[in-house]
């Protein structure tokens, strides 16, 4: 019974961001993305030519523009360029979904245990927020970066999740707030439950919505600090992301030259960026009925 | 209004953050693989100039005594001897720190009141065609990737046609022959644009976006109603009461961005070879040099918490309703 | 001459499901001096008639038919920059003040004087000091207080700015809605005996518009009972109070129960909401109408006369003038 009105839920939410011209725009062109990170697995097995890291085609020595058997020219040395997008996807959604995901799992958990203890654990908690919130991820990877030598692309993963936690912690935490005085809980303590199945039987499974929703603000900024990071030159270097190839033609010298070259990995950021942000804000009209317009049904 | 015991507090605040931070990174270095002492020392020194830094940076001592050395330390400004300049740290970062202080004001504040009044300006016309392109452009301006960004600024607008130099703060040429004040003001402002463009175009973004939102919201106010009541005109409406109120949340949120803008400052700084910090703090990590590095950032952090705290008295002299 | 009358005044929403007649041809006629009030439950009406009268009826909402003359002014025509040199200076309006009705991030005084000034531009410095002490004075606001901030105000205080406010230009009406509903009790009795005697003092015309019907009777001479959009009955305080004759304002009556009457008036079940989109001409209370018969099926609601000032909108004309019971 509790499986159908979930069901019935989400399908008229579905409708409600399907509707949303933000959520329309953001879920094509994340299904252009999602086409090309799958690509990414079957364009080797074409021709090793065509492997992002490796290919390096034997007839080209230096970075070529777009053509018959490159469609998007080759870099410095000779490697597919449209190879390493479409690896650079398949790299960009592991590492934004699974620092997201990293995230919300740790501030959802703050954020209930925050929300729900109250008093001491709670101004603890949230003050840590706050010193997380306003420290620049970069810069601490930066730092971290020179103290502990190369990350891999995990470990960056890992450290992106632990700085990105705090936002979704204090919504989380309000949330529950909100919970904690309604009458079911009240019933539940009375009835003798402990005050973790509490917290994971009642209150997790209502903001569970909320954290997915901000889950999707986690993913651009992982994105983005990763790219970043790689651009830098402190990324993984046995992973080709977007943000590497943006360093490699950078540090190249070809910035200037090949436009072919500099243009499409930047451009899949953003859009991916874009996409993810469009996402959210659609679902955002679905869990706020405040933001609808006018004249869409409950 | 702001009362005195309220900016105290968060004078106290501040220094509690900075301190944990501090204090973190005091043993993150402690933590690191490697011995500390070639980490903070060079090696390519003379012996007698290595004994002298290690004497006076406690590296030697137990690590209660060096904790409180460190802190000291850091409040004489004694960070040690950068690697790669063989110069003490004090001395390159409080020169660079300049820079990046005046890309960071002008960029912030210029975008802050472009967007202000572009998003005031979006959601008086909600959804006319006016809005919708002033949104999707600034919902693009938000998401650009900023290196990417700045390359093809510096690309387009520096290399193809010329307009501006490809780095650097100022032209030599000028500055060995002596050139008069204003025309070397000039050419720093010369030099500012293009970076300053990149960290412009991409707050703008948020900024619009914000300040049409929370003007939407409080349009829908009761006390607007009170003020057409009145007979008031439409534009005193809009800018008088609405606006005013819109714009707090939007200082709020220029807070909560700083970090943001402190990432995309770096690394701005970076492709426009902008002497800041952040690209020293980049060099030194590249570099291995790690008394430049931990200052660096250190100074990052204190900059980054000093921003906050302006921007949150800002906001308490703004809004009444804040006393403590 | 009429301070205000409004004549067979209709007005739509734009919604979903159609055009929604939140006003019905309503008329009705204000003298100077005098105090009318509008009566019913959320929904009727009596909001989209003040917000009309003050040309501030939202984006989707439109004047289908009927005319408002206002000192021998149409107002229904008026441009949007007619309509900002009304309001505030002729016809002004009291909001419920203990939510948001003052912008907190200026003084109470500035936004007094903002009313001022705004219609008197050229106003002497002297004068102006003057009339805000002589507005303060009007509602007891003590001077002391006047440039604090809003949130530093009770909220019988800030009721009471916004009514120094709606008063700072003399206007020749004000309309005031629901001006005492978040108030509690000994408060609100402050204010509606404020109104009163700044209403009598002044010899402004005021329109009442409440839900509560012993509110509007404590203040107003002359009431309309609305429901759905329509006014069903209207007469002085006296006779509206103590005799109702349509059996909504009687259903409105007996909703408060009272020591003497606990056996007499029965309160019935309010069944579906009214049909406000269709323009048949049927009785919109008939669904909740206890006195409804076949009768009313066939026939529809007209103007029944009880006295010179007292009438009710009904089908059924033997049951209205007989009345019930006690008076």
């Amino acid at each position: 019974m509790l499986n159908k009105y979930f069901v019935s839920r989400f399908y008229k939410g579905w409708q409600i961001f399907i509707r949303n011209p933000l959520g329309k725009t953001g879920v094509i062109i994340l299904g252009v993305f999602m086409i090309m990170a799958v690509a990414s697995f079957l364009v080797p097995l074409i021709d090793p030519m065509y492997d992002p890291m490796t290919g390096i085609d034997p007839d080209i020595k230096l970075s070529t523009g777009p053509s018959f058997t490159h469609w998007l020219g080759t870099d410095n040395v000779g490697r597919d360029i449209l190879a390493q997008l479409l690896e650079g996807a398949k790299v960009a959604f592991i590492v934004g979904l699974s620092s997201a995901f990293f995230s919300i799992v740790i501030g959802t958990l703050i954020g209930m245990i925050a929300g729900y203890a109250g008093g001491l654990v709670d101004a603890f908690l949230m003050r840590i927020a706050d010193i997380i919130m306003v420290l620049p991820s970069l810069v601490i990877l930066l730092i971290l970066a020179s103290l502990f030598g190369q990350f891999n692309i995990w470990i960056i993963v890992f450290i992106i999740a632990i700085m990105r936690w705090p936002a979704v912690s204090r919504v989380i935490r309000s949330q529950t707030l909100s919970l904690k005085h309604r009458p079911f809980i009240e019933a539940s303590r009375v009835a003798g439950a402990s005050h973790i199945r509490i917290v994971l039987r009642h209150i997790m499974p209502n903001v569970l919505p909320l954290a997915f929703l901000y889950m999707t603000f986690r993913v651009t900024s992982a994105i983005l600090v990763e790219a970043a990071l790689s651009f830098l030159g402190f990324g993984d270097p046995s992973q080709v992301s977007w943000g590497m190839m943006l360093q490699w033609v950078w540090k190249s010298g070809h910035m200037f030259q090949a436009p072919y070259w500099l243009i499409p990995p930047g451009l899949c950021i953003s859009l991916l960026t874009l996409a993810f942000y469009m996402l959210g804000r659609a679902m955002d009209e679905v869990l706020d009925p405040r933001l609808r317009k006018e004249g869409q049904a409950e | 209004m702001a009362k005195p015991g309220y900016i105290l507090l968060k004078l106290v605040e501040v220094g509690v953050i900075f301190f944990v931070i501090l204090t973190a990174l005091f043993f993150l270095f402690r933590l690191s693989p490697g011995d500390p002492i070639s980490k903070m020392v060079d090696p390519m020194l003379t012996p007698e100039d290595m004994a002298h830094l290690i004497q006076q940076m406690g590296l030697d001592r137990p690590m209660w005594e060096q904790y409180l050395i460190y802190v000291k330390n850091f409040f004489t400004g004694h960070f040690g001897v950068s690697f790669h300049y063989g110069e003490p740290v004090a001395n390159i970062i409080v020169d660079k720190l300049k820079w990046t202080i005046l890309l960071f004001t002008t960029s912030t504040f210029l975008a802050a009141v472009v967007g202000v009044f572009l998003g005031k300006i979006a959601a008086w016309h909600k959804g006319s065609r006016l809005d919708n392109v002033m949104s999707i452009s600034a919902l693009v301006c938000y998401t650009l990737f900023i290196p990417w960004f700045a390359l093809l600024l510096l690309w387009i607008l520096g290399f193809k046609l010329g307009l501006f130099p490809l780095g650097g703060v100022l032209s030599p040429a000028l500055w060995i022959s002596n050139a008069p004040l204003i025309v070397r003001i000039l050419d720093v402002l010369h030099h500012l644009m293009l970076p300053l463009m990149t960290l412009f175009v991409i707050n703008l973004g948020s900024y619009l976006l914000l300040m049409r939102s929370s003007m939407l919201s409080v349009l829908r106010e009761d006390y607007i109603l009170t003020a057409r009541a009145k007979g008031l005109s439409e534009k005193v409406i809009r800018n008088k009461h609405a606006a005013r109120n819109a714009a707090l949340p939007v200082i709020t949120s220029v807070g909560l961005s700083l970090a943001f803008s402190i990432n995309g400052g770096a690394l701005t700084e970076q492709i426009f070879t902008w002497p800041g910090i952040g690209r020293e703090l980049i060099f030194a990590v590249s570099n291995n040099d790690y008394p430049l590095a931990q200052a660096c950032f250190l100074l990052i952090a204190l900059v980054v918490l000093c921003a906050n705290l302006i921007v949150d008295l800002l906001y308490a002299w703004l809004d009444p309703r804040i006393t403590y | 001459m009429s301070l205000l009358s409004v004549d067979n005044l209709t007005i739509g929403y734009q919604t979903k499901k159609g055009l929604l007649r939140a006003v019905d041809k309503i008329s009705f006629r204000l003298e100077k001096g005098g105090s009318l009030g509008f009566v019913g439950e959320s929904g009727c009406g009596k909001t989209t008639i003040g917000m009309a009268l003050m040309g501030l009826l939202p984006d989707n909402a439109e004047i289908l038919g009927g005319h408002i003359r206002f000192q021998d002014r149409d107002l229904v025509s008026l441009t949007e920059i007619e309509w900002q040199q009304v309001r505030g200076a002729k016809i002004a309006m009291i909001f419920q003040a203990a939510m948001n009705a003052l912008n907190p991030v200026f003084p109470v005084d500035e936004q007094v004087k903002e009313a001022i000034v705004t219609h008197q531009p050229d106003i002497s410095d002297s004068d102006l000091t003057d009339r805000m002490k002589e507005l303060f004075d009007l509602v007891d606001i003590p001077i002391g207080r006047m440039k604090n901030y809003p949130h530093e105000y009770s909220g019988g205080m800030k009721q009471r700015a916004v009514i120094a406010m709606a008063l700072a230009c003399n206007p020749a009406l004000i309309i005031a809605d629901e001006p005492t509903t978040a108030l509690d009790v000994i408060v609100q009795d402050q204010i509606l005996r404020e109104i009163k005697t700044v209403q009598q003092k002044t010899r402004t015309g005021l329109i009442f518009i409440s839900h509560d019907i012993a509110v509007v009777a404590s203040v107003c001479e002359q009431i309309c009972v609305m429901y759905a959009g329509q006014i069903v009955e209207t007469g002085t305080r006296k006779e509206v109070f103590k005799s109702p004759r349509h059996p909504y304002t009687r259903t409105l009556l007996g909703s408060y129960l009272s020591l003497d009457n606990l056996n007499d008036i029965q309160v019935p079940d309010m069944k579906e909401t009214p049909d406000q989109l269709s323009d048949d001409g049927e009785c919109r209370f008939s669904s909740s109408c206890a006195a409804c018969n076949k009768k009313c099926a066939h026939s529809s609601p007209d103007w029944i006369d009880i006295s010179p000032t007292h009438k009710a909108f009904c089908c059924n004309p033997e049951m209205i003038r007989r009345g019930h019971g006690k008076s």
